[in-house]
C-alpha cells in the first residue's frame, strides 16, 4: 500500500536549505556536532546527543518520534571515551528507539521500540524488527533481519532491499507535508 | 512501516502457480518469465561468519562444520560472546600486590554468562586457545561415518559399472569401423579400471549398536530434592548442542557461531544466473541482479478501500514503470481464476513515461501530454499513475478477504547478448503478460 500523507503544522518544523525537517519539539544537544546531509526528518520529542561526540546522519533519513540517538562510549582502565556515530543514507528509524550504535549503514530499517546497544555495527541493507533489543557490540550483516531479545538472525531480506528503502524513505519525505492552513 | 508491512497485499504469479510479492521474485531475461525463490536452483558461493565476516569456500566450511573458528555464541541467550581481559592474581603471593600478567575470559554482554560459569579456565592469549569439549560419542560417530562412506562408494561403483556395461555393447561396432584402439585407450581410463569385476570391494566390520538390558535406576535425588528451575536449561538451549544436551545451566559450553551463506541463483529451465553476488560479504552490490521489480511494471494498492457486499466501490491502484523507456500497460480479466468480487477494469491503455532519476530534483512538473480519461486515471507523477477499478464484492466474500485477480500486458524490450555486442541500442520487443492478485482486505465490518 502506498504511504498516506502525514501532516504537520508548518510552525512545528524547521526546514533547512538542504531540505532537512527538524521538529521544534526535538532536543539537539551540541548542534554544532550534528550533521544532517539533507532531506532528513527529525520528528518531535527526539533527542540527538551531539554534545557527547559527532553525529552524522546521511540523506533521506527518518528519525521517528521519541527516539534517542546517542553516540556510544567505551570504558578504559582510566575513564571512558565517546565515539562518533555515523548513519548512512535512506535509513528509516521508527518511534521510541534508543540508538547507541557505532555505525549504521545505508538502506537500514529499524522498527518501533528497538534498543540498539553500545557500539553495534549495522551494515548496509539490513533490518531490525519491532521491539528488538540488540546487545552491545552486535554486528548485523547485509540482507538480514534481526529480531527478538537479544536480537538474533531470523530472516533474509530480498536482493532489492536497496530500492525498496529508497522508495520508502523518499515517499515518506514527499508525504510529510505541512498543513496548508 | 506501510510498505514493509503490506508487501504481501499485491502478489504476482510466478511459474508453478507460486504467488509472491514482486520484490521476492526474479525475472529470467532468457526465458522471459518470473521465477520464485522456490523455482530457481540455489548455489552456495561462499560461507561467511556473520560476526567477523571471515569468508571461506564451501569445502573449507564443511571441514569446519559450517562454524566460525574464532567467534563464539553464548549458550544461554545466543548472543555473540566477547573476550574480556582481567588481571591474574599472583599465586601464593601477597594478595595486596598488583596483579601480574593479563588473562582472558569470554562473557556475554546480554545475559552476563561467562566462561567462568562453565568452569573453563582463563586463557593467557586473547583468542584461539579455547579448548573444545570432548564429545564422548565422537569415536563411534566417526566409525559409522567411515562405514557409510564405504557403502556409498560401493553403491556409486555399482552404478558406474552399469553404465560401463551398457557402453561395452557398442565396442564391436567401433571395432568394425576401426576405432578399437581409441576405444581401448578410453577403457584403460584409471577412473574406470577400479571397476573391474575381479576386485571384490571390502567393507569394514562395524559393531552393531545394542540396546542395554540394564536401565539405570531413577536416583532418589529426583524425588527428594526440590526442582530448581533456574539451574535447569531450556529446551532451546539443550537442542542448540544436540550432541551434549546439557540438563543443567552449569554444563553449558560456548558454541562456535554458525556461518551464513552467499548464494547465487540460477534459472532451472535455461540455467542462466538470475542472482550472482559479489565475493565480499559486506558488499550490497551484485554482479548479476535480475530482480522482478526492475523488469515488471509494479502494481500497488493506493489506499484501503471501504468494501461492502453487493456495493460497487472504486478502488485506486497505482502503476509504476521501472523501465527507462515509455511503456503502455493494458489490464485484462484473468479468465480461469476464482474470486469473490465482480470487477470492472479500465478498457483504455495506461501509458507511462520512462523512469527518470532526476525527476525528484525537477521543481516544475514535467509537461506530460497524456490524454487521460479522468474516470480512469486519477493522478500522474513522473513514472507513476493511479487508476480506478470498480469492485463489487460477492456474497461469498463474507468473512474472507477480498482478493481480485487480473492480468497486465505490456511490451518489454529485451537486450540480448548477441544484439548488444553489435549495436548497444539494439533490442527486441516482446509482449509479456503477468497475473496479479491484489488483496483488498476485509469487508467493512460496520456495514456487514
Amino acid at each position: 500500500m502506498e504511504l498516506e500523507p502525514i501532516f504537520h503544522k508548518k510552525a512545528e518544523y524547521i526546514e533547512t536549505a538542504s531540505g532537512n525537517k527538524v521538529s521544534r519539539q526535538s532536543v539537539l544537544c551540541g548542534s554544532q556536532n550534528i550533521v544532517l546531509n539533507g532531506k532528513t526528518i527529525v520528528m518531535s520529542d527526539c533527542v540527538v546527543r551531539g554534545d557527547l561526540a559527532n553525529v552524522r546522519i546521511g540523506r533521506h533519513c527518518v528519525i521517528g518520534k521519541n527516539t534517542v540517538v546517542r553516540p556510544p562510549f567505551k570504558k578504559y582502565n582510566k575513564g571512558f571515551a565517546f565515539f562518533p556515530l555515523h548513519i548512512g543514507d535512506y535509513v528509516m528509524i521508527e518511534e521510541d528507539c534508543v540508538i547507541n550504535a557505532a555505525q549504521i549503514g545505508s538502506y537500514v530499517h529499524i522498527g518501533k521500540n528497538c534498543v540498539i546497544g553500545r557500539r553495534c555495527v549495522l551494515k548496509d541493507c539490513c533490518a531490525i524488527a519491532d521491539n528488538t533489543i540488540l546487545p552491545p557490540e552486535t554486528v548485523v550483516p547485509p540482507f538480514t533481519l534481526f529480531s527478538g531479545s537479544p536480537g538474533v538472525f531470523t530472516d533474509e531480506l530480498p536482493e532489492c532491499t536497496q530500492d525498496l528503502m529508497i522508495d520508502v524513505t523518499r515517499s515518506f519525505y514527499s508525504n510529510f507535508k505541512p498543513l496548508s492552513s | 512501516m506501510a510498505t514493509y508491512v503490506d508487501f504481501d497485499r499485491v502478489q504476482y504469479m510466478a511459474d508453478l502457480g507460486v504467488k509472491a510479492p514482486l520484490c521476492r521474485l526474479h525475472f529470467c531475461r532468457h526465458c522471459m518469465k518470473l521465477r520464485s525463490t522456490d523455482c530457481v536452483s540455489h548455489e552456495i558461493d561462499s560461507h561467511y561468519c556473520p560476526h567477523c565476516f571471515e569468508n571461506m569456500s564451501p569445502a573449507e566450511a564443511k571441514l569446519k562444520k559450517n562454524k566460525c573458528a574464532s567467534c563464539f555464541e553464548c549458550p544461554s541467550c545466543f548472543h555473540t560472546l566477547s573476550t574480556r581481559a582481567t588481571g591474574a592474581p599472583n599465586p601464593g603471593d601477597d594478595p595486596s600486590r598488583p596483579a601480574g600478567r593479563k588473562v582472558y575470559y569470554m562473557g556475554c554482554g546480554f545475559c552476563r554468562w561467562t566462561t567462568k560459569v562453565a568452569g573453563i579456565p582463563n586463557q593467557t592469549v586473547g583468542s584461539g586457545a579455547w579448548s573444545e569439549k570432548e564429545n564422548t560419542n565422537s569415536e563411534r560417530i566417526n566409525t559409522l561415518m567411515e562405514y557409510f562412506q564405504q557403502l556409498a562408494a560401493i553403491e556409486k561403483q555399482e552404478k558406474d559399472k552399469k553404465k560401463f556395461i551398457r557402453r561395452k555393447s557398442f565396442i564391436p561396432f567401433s571395432e568394425k569401423f576401426g576405432l578399437s584402439s581409441t576405444r581401448k585407450r578410453a577403457s584403460i581410463n584409471p577412473g574406470l579400471s577400479s571397476l573391474s569385476l575381479k576386485e571384490n570391494p571390502k567393507v569394514m566390520d562395524i559393531e552393531p549398536a545394542e540396546a542395554s538390558e540394564q536401565i539405570e535406576e531413577l536416583s532418589d535425588e529426583f524425588i527428594k530434592n526440590p526442582l530448581k528451575l533456574n539451574e535447569m536449561t531450556t529446551l532451546k538451549q539443550r537442542l542448540a548442542t544436540p550432541h551434549f544436551q546439557p540438563n543443567f545451566f552449569s554444563e553449558l559450553y560456548p558454541r562456535h557461531k554458525n556461518l551464513l551463506t552467499q548464494r547465487s541463483l540460477r534459472c532451472k529451465e535455461c540455467e542462466h544466473n538470475v542472482i550472482k553476488p559479489e565475493f565480499n560479504p559486506c558488499s550490497i552490490k551484485y554482479r548479476i541482479q535480475l530482480v522482478a521489480i526492475y523488469h515488471v511494471p509494479e502494481i500497488r494498492l493506493f489506499s484501503q478501500p471501504n468494501l461492502e457486499i453487493g456495493k460497487e466501490t472504486q478502488v485506486i491502484l497505482t502503476l509504476l514503470n521501472p523501465f527507462d523507456y515509455a511503456v503502455t500497460v493494458t489490464v485484462h480479466e484473468l479468465k480461469e481464476a476464482v474470486f469473490n468480487a465482480e470487477l470492472s477494469l479500465p478498457e483504455c491503455d495506461l501509458s507511462l513515461p520512462a523512469r527518470d532519476e532526476t525527476a525528484e530534483f525537477d521543481d516544475c512538473a514535467a509537461n506530460q501530454d497524456f490524454q487521460d480519461d479522468p474516470s480512469v486515471v486519477t493522478f500522474r507523477k513522473s513514472n507513476k499513475l493511479g487508476f480506478f477499478i470498480k469492485v463489487t464484492p460477492k456474497p461469498s466474500a463474507a468473512g474472507a478477504k477480498v482478493v481480485i485477480p487480473f492480468q497486465i500486458r505490456y511490451n518489454y524490450r529485451n537486450m540480448t547478448a548477441s544484439s548488444a555486442l553489435t549495436d548497444p541500442t539494439a533490442y527486441e520487443t516482446v509482449s509479456l503478460q503477468q497475473s496479479v492478485f491484489v488483496d483488498l482486505g476485509d469487508l467493512n465490518s460496520t456495514a456487514a
